[in-house]
């Protein structure tokens, strides 16, 4: 298992609010903290709403599924919400497996992940 | 419920995140081993790492420690077994984890153990004698989520023995049916034919006389008719003359005078016998039997009769015969399973139990009923569990015990001094080591009043937490009286006034109490029942043991006189240079291996040659040599009394230092010497 990670952050690339989170790599104990930063700093800066996207990513384990788990809530709360794109089949059957398709949206493609957010009700907010 | 084992599998690595792959490494070799799918591998991974995880973070706290994996193959399931010497932690098993409390909540704790749980098929924790052990199981094919609890309930015990019973109790059942329906069979077709040869025989003759008499065509139908009439399942009976010409035919009277065709192709064979024919809608049988008189052949007849009646007969018997085994196999179901819940439930009880006592709950007992098998294991089972539970309660006790007199050691030595006063220019040395764990001897020396200091050694009888409460007693009642009064003999009476009525019956102590004038060098002594203070004299180099009488403490007064009258104050000088040791028993009866003890000459020995030896030798050091002697004398660790000893020198008058040394090499031989009786005061 590899121990790097890249977290790279687009903002409004997708289109306006929307921040977009590309990891590549192996999230687990190691490695969560770069991606725990990225998103601790969104919602720092109230972008709530997040895709990510996790085609470059093979493995996540219970540190990198606690962040996003421990942020639905919060973001969720500010008309926010962080969609997952293009899962490979690996991560897809454990995601399954763990019951996490109760709470998250999954998307084939972020652009997919983005327009479901014009979907529900657009929100302009401050930033 | 798991076979024999395939491929066990142990290793052991350092609780660091960084050795997580090596885990994950054997882990996924052993599931590929396993023959589990690529998927079931990565989550099976998933879960191992989380189990780690929570032992490096949670059980070791980032510290040093080990983790050790094991792993059992078996053919249809892996056992996974982590295991740690760390913290144990109580994993919420109770009710699953449930995920929307987690998003609700944004707590990461428990997501761990939630994937665990949610990707393996058991998981259990199972904490005992020092190290947790966290069980995982995996099937190795198909789908955890598909009921698993389901199918185990259904093929349960209970189920699976009534399934085989019910299986052989059927097989049985049916076979024989079976052979007693094919016996019925052969007899009843056995007696058909019996009675259709008869009345063939019968036919036969009855058709000679008939033929002799030259009887017509219209009486030989006749004949046939009634024949054929009161025997109904003769289907066909037919008589041929000598050129096999029909002479009677029961079904078609146009036959006659015509050869005779069979209606069937007859089977070959002798005449006489019965013979099947096969046919599409009935079973048929055929007999044909020669007409004779005499010797001379007449002709033949030929007999066609059904078994319908009898197959009939056997159909209906046949189908009662189902519906009787069908109703007795339902009975047979029910009793089965009663009986198998009769033998199976103590097994499942046993179960119960031992699968609560592995997760340490010791209480409560299992029934002793069920067969004596059962009985006996029950029994023992039960004995394991109190003796087990009962070793624990022990250890418990034990542990809080050491743990209470840890505590004990712990305040006493605080209650001991911690710094001695080093009056004017006076060197003072103390040395205490008990026994066990807490010791019942004393030593202190404190400033009564200006330049006037009290010191003190103590010997409490006995040993242990006992003598240890006494000890601390003892020191506080000598520092509140010796301040307040006179003299040595003063304190010491008021300390045993104290004491007489406030230390257990059958307690003494000895005690040897010391006040020193700093500016005089004068020591007021008083003993009670202590050795003797040994007073070395610098300027001769010869000691002198000291030992003001008087009774030990706590003694009862049962001796003509009273504990005030035996007590005596000596009063002593002390010269420069003049070194007195106040000093237990621990000291001069320490014994060899052969029981010799150290003794007070010894002691005496070391000391003389430590002081004569250098002026300059701190008795710092002299009491280390002290010690060292006397463990060196004892052995290694073996200890059997409290030493306690307290030691004073006055300074050294520069001028008067050579005379000293010229004086000490004659003294010192004779000390040594062990067959010289040393001298004393």
């Amino acid at each position: 298992m590899a121990d790097n990670i890249k977290v790279s952050l687009s903002e409004n690339k997708l289109a306006e609010g929307i921040s977009e989170v590309r990891v590549d790599g192996v999230i687990d104990t190691l490695t969560a903290g770069d991606l725990a930063e990225v998103m601790e700093s969104l919602i720092h800066r109230e972008r709530y709403r997040i895709v990510i996207d996790l085609a470059g990513v093979d493995y996540i384990s219970s540190a990198g599924w606690g962040i996003i788990i421990s942020h639905i809530k919060e973001v969720r709360s500010q008309e926010g919400d962080i969609k997952l794109a293009n899962m490979v089949p690996d991560v897809y059957e454990i995601f399954e497996l763990l019951e996490f398709d109760n709470v998250l949206k999954v998307f084939g493609s972020v652009s997919d992940a983005a327009s479901d957010f014009n979907g529900s009700n657009p929100v302009k907010k401050k930033d | 419920m798991f076979r024999r084992p395939i491929k066990e599998i142990n290793a052991e690595f350092p609780a660091e995140e960084s050795y997580l792959d090596s885990i994950q490494q054997i882990v996924r070799e052993a599931c590929a081993t396993s023959g589990m799918r690529r998927k079931h591998i990565s989550a099976v991974l998933l879960a191992i790492e989380e189990g780690a995880t929570n032992i490096i973070r949670h059980a070791y706290l980032y510290e040093k420690g080990t983790i050790r994996i094991r792993i059992v193959i078996y053919s249809k399931t892996i056992l996974f077994s982590l295991f740690d010497t760390g913290r144990s932690f109580t994993p919420d098993s109770s009710g699953k984890l449930d995920l929307n409390k987690l998003v609700e909540t944004g707590r990461r704790g428990g997501l761990g153990f939630y994937m665990v749980q949610k990707i393996m098929d058991s998981v259990e924790y199972i904490s005992s004698a020092g190290f947790n052990e966290l069980r995982m199981s995996r099937r190795i094919q198909s789908d955890p989520r598909k009921g698993p609890g389901f199918l185990r309930r259904m093929f349960s015990l209970r189920v699976k023995f009534s399934f085989w019973t019910l299986f052989i109790v059927s097989i049985i059942v049916i076979a024989v049916n079976y052979y007693e329906n094919n016996v019925t069979v052969k007899q009843l077709y056995d007696h058909l034919d019996e009675t259709a040869s008869a009345l063939t025989s019968t036919i036969a003759e009855q058709t000679a006389g008939f033929i002799i008499n030259r009887r017509s065509d219209v009486e030989f139908d006749q004949l046939t008719y009634s024949f054929s009439r009161s025997n109904p399942f003769i289907s066909l009976i037919v008589m041929t003359d000598t050129e096999n010409n029909v002479l009677a035919h029961s079904l078609d009277e146009t036959q006659i005078r015509k050869p005779y065709v069979p209606p069937f192709p007859v089977p070959s064979g002798p005449p006489g016998t019965v013979r099947a024919i096969s046919s599409a809608d009935k079973n048929l049988r055929y007999l044909m039997m020669p007409i004779s008189q005499g010797t001379r052949k007449l002709g033949t007849v030929h007999v066609l009769f059904t078994t319908d009646l009898i197959d009939k007969h056997l159909e209906d018997a046949r189908i009662r015969s189902i519906a009787l085994t069908t109703a007795l196999l339902l009975v047979g179901i029910i009793g089965i399973f009663l009986l198998t819940s009769y033998f199976v439930t103590p097994i499942v009880n046993i179960t119960r139990r031992v699968r609560k006592f592995s997760s340490g709950e010791m209480e409560g007992e299992l029934p002793l009923d069920g067969a004596e098998e059962f009985l006996e294991i029950s029994r023992a089972l039960n004995e394991m569990t109190t003796r087990l539970s009962n070793d624990r309660q022990n250890l418990i006790e034990k542990e809080r015990l050491s743990k209470e007199i840890e505590v004990a050691s712990q305040i006493q030595k605080t209650l001991l001094p911690n710094k001695l006063p080093h009056p004017g220019n006076l060197e003072v040395e103390a040395f205490y080591r008990a026994a066990s764990m807490v010791g019942g001897d004393l030593y202190d020396m404190f400033e009564v009043s200006e330049g006037r200091y009290c010191m003190v050694v103590a010997d409490v009888s006995g040993k242990g937490v006992p003598a240890s409460l006494v000890m601390s007693m003892l020191r506080t009642v000598i520092q509140i009286h010796a301040c307040n009064s006179e003299t040595a003999r003063e304190t010491l009476l008021k300390v045993n006034d104290y004491l007489i009525d406030n230390i257990p019956p059958g307690m003494f102590i000895t005690l040897l109490l010391a006040i020193l004038d700093v500016a005089t060098d004068k020591v007021k002594l008083v003993s009670a029942g202590h050795n003797p203070l040994l007073h070395y004299h610098n300027g001769t180099g010869q000691f002198s043991e000291i030992n003001p009488p008087g009774m030990p403490l706590g003694v009862p007064v049962t001796l003509d006189r009273t504990f005030e009258e035996s007590v005596q104050e000596i009063e002593l000088e002390l010269e420069p240079g003049d070194l007195i040791l106040l000093y237990t028993d621990g000291i001069t009866e320490a014994t060899n291996h052969d029981g010799e003890q150290f003794g007070v000459k010894r002691l005496k020995a070391l000391i003389h040659d430590h002081l004569q030896s250098s002026t300059e030798r701190k008795i710092a050091e002299l009491s280390r040599i002290i010690i060292e002697e006397v463990d060196g004398h004892a052995g290694f660790g073996r200890q059997d009394d409290d030493i306690t000893f307290l030691m004073v020198r006055t300074a050294i008058e520069t001028e008067s230092n050579d005379s000293k040394v010229e004086e000490s090499p004659s003294i010192s031989v004779q000390i040594v010497d062990e067959d010289k009786p040393t001298e004393t005061e």
